[in-house]
């Protein structure tokens, strides 16, 4: 018997039924704080789990299936948390393998564990949950009416969703069940939804979803819930209807007000979170004090869904990205740095392509101090003393989006307007070369909600034994 | 005065890459009272800021934390060509001169 099959024996034959939960880290890959993880390890947890993706790191990492984090950091972190599950010999599940949870980011994480293992001589179990959707099963389902967008992007189309060079879905519960079914030591998902990685355990042990749930969307983001907030591993104790939350670093304390309030973070609506099979309400949800570091939840309704979704992610390639590095102090230069920007667009434009030939290349510029960060309608009152100037090129290849950031540089140090003082140079580069590649560029061109009968077929789980 | 004088927290963020979440929150009932009454964070005005249509806008009263939640649409999609702000964690500024 392995670790997901010894803790439904154990948990079963428990008085108090009660199971606790610890959530590691909210981004695997950044660091996983001592000494709370190894607090949270001494306090002999039932599971424990960390979340490794998210979109907010933007689309790149998704197009181009590699991680956000370090790879040396992110083995560090697997390995941290790989004894103490073992040590335990309990369930370790993490969810949104390598930043984006597409098959090279999933890949990649499990040779990492695979080294781990090696290297530690761990052997364990462990189940894989893949979330690629297959760009031809989301056309049959836009054909079939049950794909909707969620915002500002267009409706879905077929030919959209075979443009992406990844295309994952997130994994909900139900996958999480089915990998725990194959009594696993260890769970490593694609992209998945955060709550699942808590909340599986739970539902697979008989617990009510709204509980679970709530507590889920708590810990998958560390002590982030406490005050003052910070990413030391939290634990959840999760009994019939409710849980108490404590932060495994003494000096983070989970208050009414600290807990409630997590419920607005990164969340479009504070009283509901909905998930693939249902939401869960937490509108009803109270907030005690147990004491003054303590907190525990209970009372979130759960309303099913009528019909299981999956939530579809996608990264189109746009092409290749330089970027150019500039500052100024002058104030003629800052105070008409608009205009000098757009004219030497125009003059790069005749250099770099030839005559009537249309560019081949976006730019864009981000001016610092004036309003790169914010659209601001109006000027400000006073102009900064210096600005930065960011450039930005996309291109289809890297030689080409570099010739472009290359002339840009050039002929905007030497751009002559009324009322120059500088004539021998508008910008200040901080170094050479102030023109960097950045590598691929990509945009998210798919975030639509598909339904569907059975997400079972989306989300294989295999079995494979590690070490030894 | 100034929501920045009064509020104790005012964030934003992305609510997933196609939406923009801010939060903004009081230290008392009164001062969160205050919030709720005010033109400036009504769903016609933080609309005309952004840029979005006043129906996209959802003012969320949040009682449990004395605060307001305020989620509309992104321009465009987190980390695309041009984004200001992939994260979307600097979008709350011009809420903060907004007079409470």
């Amino acid at each position: 018997m392995n670790a997901a099959f010894k803790l439904r024996q154990r948990f079963h034959a428990r008085g108090d039924r009660a199971l606790k939960l610890v959530g590691a880290t909210g981004q695997l890959g950044y660091g996983v704080p001592e000494p709370a993880f190894t607090t949270a390890v001494e306090r002999s947890p039932d599971m424990i789990g960390a979340d490794m993706g998210s979109t907010d790191i933007g689309p790149t990492f998704l197009g181009s299936g590699t991680m956000a984090t370090s790879p040396e950091q992110t083995k560090r972190d697997l390995a941290r948390l790989l004894a103490g599950a073992r040590k335990l010999d309990v369930p370790l599940v993490i969810g949104s393998a390598g930043s984006a949870g597409a098959a090279p980011h999933l890949d990649a994480t499990l040779a990492m564990i695979r080294e781990i293992a090696g290297e530690a001589g761990h052997r364990f179990r462990m189940a894989v949950i893949r979330s690629d959707i297959p760009a031809d099963a989301v056309a049959d389902a836009i054909a079939a009416g049950r794909v909707q967008g969620m915002g500002v992007l267009p409706e879905l189309t077929a030919d959209a969703a075979r443009a992406a060079a990844h295309l994952v879905g997130q994994a909900g519960t139900e996958a999480f069940v089915r990998a725990l079914e194959t009594d696993p030591d260890v769970i490593v998902a694609g992209r998945a939804c955060d709550t699942a990685i808590y909340a599986s355990i739970p539902e697979w042990l008989g617990f009510e979803p709204a509980a679970a749930t709530h507590m889920a969307k708590i810990v998958e983001c560390a002590s982030l819930c406490c005050l003052p907030g910070g990413r030391d591993p939290i634990m959840a104790t999760l009994d019939g209807d409710g849980f108490v939350l404590e932060s495994m670093n003494p000096e983070r304390r989970a208050t009414p007000m600290s807990v409630a309030a997590h419920s607005l973070y990164e969340q479009g609506d504070p009283h509901q979170i909905v998930e693939p099979a249902g939401a869960c309400m937490v509108d009803t949800a109270r907030y005690t004090a147990v004491d003054d570091r303590r907190m525990r939840v209970e009372g979130a309704r759960w309303v099913p869904a009528e019909r299981p979704t999956i939530k579809l992610e996608g990264a189109e390639y746009l092409g290749e990205r330089a970027v150019l590095l500039a500052g100024s102090a002058d104030p003629r230069f800052i105070g008409r740095v608009g205009a000098i920007l757009e004219e030497v667009s125009g003059v790069v434009r005749n250099l770099v392509c030839g005559p009537g030939e249309a560019p081949d290349y976006e730019l864009f510029f981000r001016t610092y101090g004036l309003d790169a960060v914010f659209p601001w309608p109006d000027p400000p009152e006073t102009p900064p003393r210096e600005i930065f100037i960011l450039g930005e090129c996309i291109a289809p290849s890297q030689a080409r989006a570099l010739a472009v950031v290359k002339s840009t540089k050039q002929y905007l140090l030497h751009h002559g307007f009324p009322g120059r003082l500088s004539t021998s140079g508008n910008i200040a580069f901080p170094f050479t070369p102030p023109e960097l590649s950045a590598g691929p560029a990509y945009r998210f061109n798919v975030y639509h909600l598909m339904t569907v009968d059975d997400p079972a077929p989306f989300f294989p789980v295999s079995v494979e034994d590690v070490g030894g | 005065m100034r929501l920045m004088d009064l509020a104790r927290v005012a964030r934003s963020k992305n609510a997933g890459p196609l939406n923009l979440t801010f939060d903004i929150m009081f230290e008392t009932e009164a001062d969160y009272r205050r919030g709720l009454a005010a033109e400036g964070l009504k769903a016609e005005h933080v609309a005309g800021i952004y840029g979005v249509s006043p129906n996209a806008v959802r003012v969320i009263p949040y009682p449990a934390a004395l605060a307001i939640k305020i989620t509309l649409p992104r321009q465009q999609a987190a980390g695309g060509p041009g984004d200001r702000d992939v994260y979307g964690a600097q979008q709350h500024a011009p809420l903060l001169g907004i007079e409470l």
